[in-house]
Formats: C-alpha cells, structure tokens, sequence
C-alpha cells in the first residue's frame, strides 16, 4: 500500500544521488564554510586563535542541539545546561572512580540526561510559553544546588579536577589541534542531526505542534510524543558536548556546569542567528563568541561584564529589529544568490503519489457508533444523551440553530474532548470496535476532522501543510508531498501550493482543512461548517467535491449551515438543539418535522402557519 | 514550641519582603501579560541607587525609598514603553528573549560599573532588635511587614475606587473590549509596567540595611519571586502575598529542619509541583481576580 511498488530499485541510486549532491552548491560552500573552522587556526599558529574555535564549535554545538527544543519545538528552555552538566560530571566521576575512558563514560552521560529530560519534558511540556522556561530554570537550580550540596559525590562548590592523563584514550591533550578535531566532529554531529530532522517527517511535525498543537493531533500527531523526541534527542547532543568540555577545561564547578547565564546564552546565539533553522545557531555563534573572547582578550579583567552587557544588548536589539534572526531574515535571498552558483537551481521533482490507503468494509453497515454522549461545562450540558450511528458509505448531514452543540458533538467523535459519560465506538482494521482515548489516535483509526475556525499552520506551505497530514501513511518526505500534491490537485490548490498559508482567503483555507484531512486517508472525514462564509461558485465547487470524495468510500459528516447545500448532498439528516436530538430522517422527512420548524423559527411561527 | 513560632515569625518577616517583590511581578503578569524575567535586575538598580544615595548623600534608605521608587517608576514605564510595546504583537519567545535579554545586559553592566564586591549600608537603627514575648525581631524587618500590607491594601485601594484602577482591571479582563470602551490600553500598560517595578523600587530600598546588593542579587530573589507569584495564581495580588507569606514559613522551616543549602531546593519542587498539578495556584486565584 505505500510507495514501494513505485520507486525502481535501482542499487547505485543512492550513491549517484550523494555524489550528485556534492555538485549541489548549497552543499559544497557548507561544507566549505564549515572547513574554514579547521583551516584558519592551522594557519595562524595561535594557542588563543585556537582557543577561540575550540569555543566556536562547542557553543555552536550547544545551541545547535538546543535548536532541536527550542527553535523546532518551540519549547523555550533556558535551563539546559543541566544536560551539558550532568555529562560533564558523569562523565569526570567515572574516570575519577572507575578509571573508565571519557569515551565510554559519556555515553553514562548521555543515558543519565535523557532520562533526565523524559522527566523534565513529560509533565512541563503543558506549560505554556514563559512558564516552561521558568520551569527549566527551577530543574535547572535544583540541579545545582544539589550538586553543591552532595560535596562528597562532585566536590561541592570547591570544585573537581579532572585526573590529568594524557592521550586520546583520556581525551587530554597536549597538542591543542586534537580538541579541535574532537569538537569539530561533535559540531558536525550535531548539525547533521539537525539537518536530518529538519527534513524529515519528526521536523515538520515539530513545526506543526509548535505552530498550532489542534490542527496537528487532528492529522494524527502526538503531540507529546515528538516533543520528547526533541528533547530527547537535544539532551543527548547537549550532554556529549558538556562531556568533551569538561575534558577540555579539565575542572567542574557548579555554577559554570549548571549555569544559568550559559543557558541562556546558547539560546540567544540560536535566536540571533535564526530560531529553528539549521545553520542559524552556528552563525549566530560564530559572529558573537570571537567579539565577546576578544574583547576579554584585549581589555582584561576591567572588561568583566563587558561580553555580558553586549550579549544582552545584542539580544534585545535583535527581538526589536530581527525577530527571524540572520538566517530567518537574509537566508532566502543569500539562498537565491548560493542557487545561481554552478550546479544550483535544483527543484524537488516530485515523483508518483504513493498508492492510497485501501478502504475495505460493507457498504451500509455501522462505522462509528456514539451512545448517550453527555459532555457539561460547569453548569452547561453542551450535549445531553446524544446516541448516533454513522453507516459505512453515508453522507450524514447534522443541523442545528447555532449553539445546539454540534460542534461540541464533533469534538466527542473525533477524540478532542472527552465526553463526560457515554462512549464512542469506532471500527477498526480488523473489524471490531474499538474506543480510541486520545484525538490522535482517533486519527490514526481513520477519523479526520476540519475545524469550524480554520487552523492553518500560517509560517508553512500549502503544500507542506497539506504534508503534514499526508505522513500520517507515508513517513518518508517524498512521498509525504507527492501524496500532498495529489490532496492539493484535488481541491484546486495545485496553483498556489507554495504560498504560506497565512496568505489565504477564507475559502481557501477551507479547502486547505479538507485537503490536510484528506491526505490523512481517513474512512471518515467530519467536515464542520466548510461552506460557511463562503461565495456562492465555492459552495458548488465543495459540494462537488464532498461527492467525489464519498465516491471514494469516504464516509462523511457534515456540520453545515447552509440548507440547500446540505439537505441536497445528505443521504441522512441529524437535527440537534439544546443538545438533544430532536429529529432523525432522511431530508424530506427532517424538514417537514414539526419539532424541526419549532427550533429554528420558534413556535409562534409554526402556529401562526397551522401546522 | 518557641524555636518553632520563632522560625514562623521569621517567615512571616521573610515573607513581606517576597511579597512586595511579587506584587510588583505579578502586577506586570496580570495586567501586560508579559513575563518580566528582568524584575530582579530592578531590584538590584533599586539597591545600587540607595546604596549610592545613602554611602554619597548620607540618606537614609527610608528616606532613600522616595525617589528610588519614581526612578524604578521611570524604568519600568520606560521598559514598557521602548522594548515590551513594540513585541506585544510578537511571538510569546520574543517577549520572553527581551526581558531575558534585558536582564543579562543589566547584570553585567553592574558588573562593569561596580565590580564583584558586595556593598552594604549600615543602618543601626533597623537592624536593632525588637523583642516581644520572648521573640525577636529585627526593625527593618518590622517596617517590611508593615510596608507589604500597606502597599497590598493601597492597590487594593487603588484598583476599586479610582477610574484609572478600573481602567487597569477592565484591561486585565479583555485588552479588546478596554479598547473600544475608550480606555488607552498602551498608557495603561506603561502605568501598570511603571508601578510593578515602583514596588521593586519600595522593596529595594527596604532590603539594603539587611543584605548587601552585588549585581547577581536580583536573580536571587526573583526566582523566589516567580515561585510566589504561581504559587499565588499569577494573577492576583491578593494570592502573591500569601504565597509569599507561605514561601517565606518554607524558607524559613527547612532551613532549620533540613538544611540551610536545601532550602531552595524545597520551594523549587514546590513551584514545579503547583505548575505540573494546580497551574491555577494553590487558591484557585487564577482567573478573574484581579
């Protein structure tokens, strides 16, 4: 079912496909650019040249890995030294205790901070903004005080010093080059796991939770769940840096392993050079460090602070001015100028959609089954006993004067809220029903939902929002837009798939919810009021298009508000107000109800006609 | 018995120094909406001008209290104004890099101009002690006490019965309707920014006679800040001085029954448990009580 069957398996592919790369100009003046980091201070033969790179590549390591959280995920850490810090020490205390090479032992560093940052992440990725920062910032002070604190275990604030053998086995060196090699491997390393995930499917979820987290559990993301990969994966990054460091500088202290100043200052170097980019946290590094080590250089200790109060300063100037950073504000022209080099210019070509998720079942029999859903708000019952059954194949049309708790009935049937007593039944993929407990796994089952409000990912693509519900079938990226596409074609959005999203009308945006749902291949798509607000060559358009998509086996839901469209499209009508079901029927039948009538134009009205 | 109302006591004095802090804190919280992780840095300016004002002058930081606080009023109006104004609209991480951004410029810039040392004012006269029952107290610790309480019954004062307390209120409560009822929304914001680091202004000038300021002293205190102000629902002022009150007793207790060093450590896991269980603190203050 997935692309497979597609792509020719042809063996040199991939290689061909490296080499080919390497001509791409993007790629080789990266790649120059980053040797230049070897090759200036093997020129110039200077222990402070050296020094200084020694430092480039460590914090642009750091913020890289911290990019991972705080620029992809959006999740603002400013404590996350306590990685770096508990690498160091691990690793120093196992060589310390055990004689164990800091080669092996930071990888006790590494396991020792992800469990660490499960613990952290898990419960304070609730927080909003500004508090899971200050969140960080507390773990990150406990840390420290305990370490402070267990003066037997890290030597308290007096300190520990690393035992000084020599060689690469003990990554103590005596020709300086070899710290460089070591923490240019380790910028590398991580650039090239940034890299990595920025294109692939864990990046653009990322940009999808930290854009909008609704919209993304609708396309089947759990949310919490990337954000611990995030973090996950920063945490062990960050950690094999605070290990080599501590090698480097050969001495632990608190307040410089736990410090919350450095915290602070690996993440203002991302956002200096472009929050959740790849390079930005290098380049924001390079040209801040060398200013700060020079000018400790030349003006000494009366220049204490001096780095600090232009940090700072650089800081707030650049939130006033270049909110996007370097990267996010230069990058697609400095990109345009790279593309006209030799070799540049490539596109994505985008190759067969992969092959649809089959829709198997009897035509006609229950899909979706909810009983006496009751869901209050405080003193409000928004749905009071509402029991329906969606059949296979059927278009259920559901109306109701506004407030009669529809969408709320919507939110119960697609997971996003829990109903206060009463289940609902879904049929799985091996036919029985089962009662998912969570919005994204009700996606994953096969139930995809619009939403009334739109909730476009605005900083992403049509295109690439539309991709971010295609990865729930196809993980890997080509295929993701290929299948996109095919979603994009089939609303008419072909034309402006590279326009961000944020630039829409509201029609626009409407088609762009079913095309994002669409292309999570649901057996059941609940549509909430897609031609509300819309003209009048866009609401035929829709209902052509919700027809074509039942043809496909797609069983369908719809909120909707305008009668001619929904009562010509529905094989059923459903009709709610105050949260009960008042009426059931096929169109014909629900419209001449009396009870109907009554709800919307009240009962004088049905009075005064005679009915 | 007595060492334990003594310890709660001391609490309690502890206590009204956090509170007029968090007050202060929780005001901006409030009303702007913006996390002022730079409140601590106006403390320690606060304490550096009554140190200079009291070591060049001869002033009594009592007497000090006056223009320190309208010069902390001018700084928080102005940071409102110049760098909190312009990123209203921006992403929340943006918010936050200013303040964070601002506060680390203003650590170091102490750093630059005073050094590393700690410097101190000699005050005898609050830091005489007062003994009753059996317990003491320190005077200035007293004049804090007396300070917290009169500073939350002023704004209380304040916010109820003069139009400007209700134009605060009314845009605390929804920016958007303040806003076309006529209220200038940006001019309430500058007041409100002014008047939360006016009472770190009071607070400054209240704390010199008991701990010397050096410039990292702001981050001491503000993180204690921020846990009073969640444990207090964020958004109340009532609610951030019993927390401070109840920050305070815990500061107070576990250093004399677990240890010194420990002390924060036991009000951090304090402040990750409210966060992770009650965000709404711990009296349910959190929404609508302004």
């Amino acid at each position: 079912m997935t692309a497979k069957t597609i792509v020719p398996a042809v063996p040199n592919q991939r290689h061909a496909g490296f080499l080919a790369r390497l001509t791409n100009p993007r790629v080789y003046c990266s790649l120059i650019a980053l040797s230049l980091i070897l090759i200036v201070p093997g020129v110039i033969d200077s222990p402070f040249v050296m020094h200084v790179f020694v430092t480039i590549c460590i914090f642009a390591a750091l913020s890289t890995a911290w990019n991972i959280v705080g620029g992809y995920a959006g999740q603002l850490s400013l404590g996350h030294m306590v990685f770096y810090g508990v690498g160091g020490y691990t690793t120093a205390l196992l060589i310390q205790h055990f004689s164990l090479s800091p080669w092996i032992g930071m990888w006790g560093g590494v396991a020792l901070s992800v469990i660490l940052s499960v613990a952290i992440g898990y419960p304070c990725f609730r927080l909003r903004g500004p508090f899971f920062s200050l969140a960080t910032i507390a773990f990150l002070e406990v840390v420290r005080l305990l370490s402070i604190h267990f003066t037997g275990v890290t030597g308290g604030a007096a300190g520990l010093i690393v035992p000084l053998n020599l060689g690469w086995a003990w990554m103590i060196f005596e020709n300086k080059f070899n710290y460089l090699y070591i923490a240019f491997g380790l910028l590398l390393l991580t650039l090239l796991v940034s890299w990595g995930i920025r294109n692939s499917r864990l990046g653009y979820y990322l940009t999808a939770v930290r854009e909008r987290e609704d919209a993304a559990l609708a396309a089947g993301v759990n949310n919490t769940g990337v954000k611990l990969k995030a973090v996950v994966i920063s945490a062990a990054l960050t950690s094999l840096v605070g290990s080599f460091h501590a090698m480097y500088m050969t001495f632990l202290e608190p307040a410089t392993m736990f410090s919350l100043a450095t915290s602070i200052e690996i993440a203002m170097f991302a956002l200096i050079g472009g929050l959740g980019t790849v390079m930005g946290p290098l380049l924001g590094t390079v040209l801040v460090v060398p200013l700060a080590e020079l000018a400790r250089g030349w003006l000494g200790a009366s220049a204490n602070g001096l780095h600090g109060f232009v940090y700072g300063t650089v800081l707030v100037i650049i939130t006033l001015t270049l909110p996007g950073g370097l990267v996010g504000t230069f990058g697609p022209r400095f990109t345009k100028w790279i593309d006209r080099l030799p070799g540049g210019g490539r596109l994505h070509d985008t190759g067969q959609a992969p092959a649809q998720r089959a829709i198997v079942g009897e035509v006609g029999k229950p899909i979706l089954e909810a009983k006496n859903l009751v869901m209050k708000f405080g003193g409000l019952t928004a749905t009071d006993n509402v029991s329906i059954t969606l059949n296979r194949g059927e278009i259920l049309g559901i109306i109701g004067p506004n407030g009669a708790g529809k969408t709320t009935l919507f939110s119960q049937i697609s997971g996003f809220l829990t109903p206060t007593s009463g289940t609902v039944g879904l049929v799985g993929p091996d036919g029985a029903m089962t009662s998912p407990s969570s919005a994204d796994e009700f996606a994953r089952l096969g139930v995809g939902r619009t939403f009334q409000i739109v909730q476009p990912f605005g900083k992403l693509t049509v295109l690439e929002n539309i991709m971010i519900g295609a990865f729930m079938r196809h993980p890997k990226v080509e295929d993701a837009r290929a299948a996109a596409l095919r979603a994009a074609r089939l609303v008419d959005l072909e034309d402006i798939k590279d326009v961000e999203a944020r630039n829409l009308p509201i029609g626009g945006l409407k088609r762009l919810e079913v095309a994002r749902t669409l292309a999570t291949e649901p057996s059941i798509l609940l549509l909430d009021e897609v031609m509300a607000g819309q003209s009048q060559s866009d609401t035929q358009r829709m209902v052509n298009l919700i027809r074509a998509i039942r043809d496909t086996g797609v069983t369908i839901i719809a909120i909707e508000h305008n009668m001619q469209a929904i009562m010509s499209l529905s094989d059923r009508i459903v009709v709610i107000d105050s949260g009960r079901v008042i009426a059931e029927g096929n169109p014909q039948e629900v419209v001449k109800s009396r009870r109907v009538i009554e709800a919307y134009l009240g009962e004088d009205f049905v009075d005064a006609q005679g009915l | 018995m007595d060492v334990l109302v003594q310890l709660l006591l001391n609490g309690i004095l502890l206590g009204s120094m956090y509170a007029i802090i968090s007050v202060g804190l929780t005001l901006i919280f409030g009303i702007v909406r913006v996390v002022n992780f730079a409140h601590g840095e106006f403390l320690m300016v606060g304490m550096y001008a009554t140190y200079l004002l009291g070591a060049h002058l001869g002033l009594n930081p009592y007497v000090s209290a006056v223009p320190v606080i309208v010069l902390l009023f001018v700084l928080g109006a102005m940071v409102q104004r110049f760098i909190i104004q312009p990123l209203l609209g921006a992403d929340e991480h943006i918010q936050i890099f200013a303040t964070v951004g601002l506060s680390t410029a203003l650590i170091n810039l102490a750093l630059l101009v005073f050094g590393a040392d700690l410097y101190s004012l000699t005050v005898p006269s609050a830091r005489q002690a007062v003994s009753a029952g059996g317990y003491t107290m320190l005077v200035g610790q007293l004049v804090m006490l007396a300070c917290a309480i009169a500073l939350v019954g002023g704004l209380h004062f304040f916010m109820q019965t003069t139009a400007l307390g209700r134009a605060i209120r009314a845009t605390a409560q929804n920016r958007n309707a303040a806003l076309l009822m006529g209220v200038k929304v940006d001019r309430v914001y500058v007041i409100t920014f002014g008047l939360g680091a006016a009472c770190v202004g009071l607070a400054s000038a209240l704390v010199i006679p008991l701990y010397p300021v050096t410039p990292t002293i702001g981050t001491y205190f503000v993180l204690t800040a921020f846990v009073v102000v969640v444990l207090g629902g964020m958004r109340s002022i009532y609610g951030a001085f019993v927390g401070a009150m109840i920050i305070g007793i815990v500061d107070s207790l576990s250093g004399y029954y677990i240890a010194p060093d420990l002390k924060e450590v036991v009000y951090f896991a304090i402040f990750i448990l409210i966060l992770i269980f009650k965000p709404t603190g711990l009296f349910g203050f959190g929404r609508g009580t302004e």
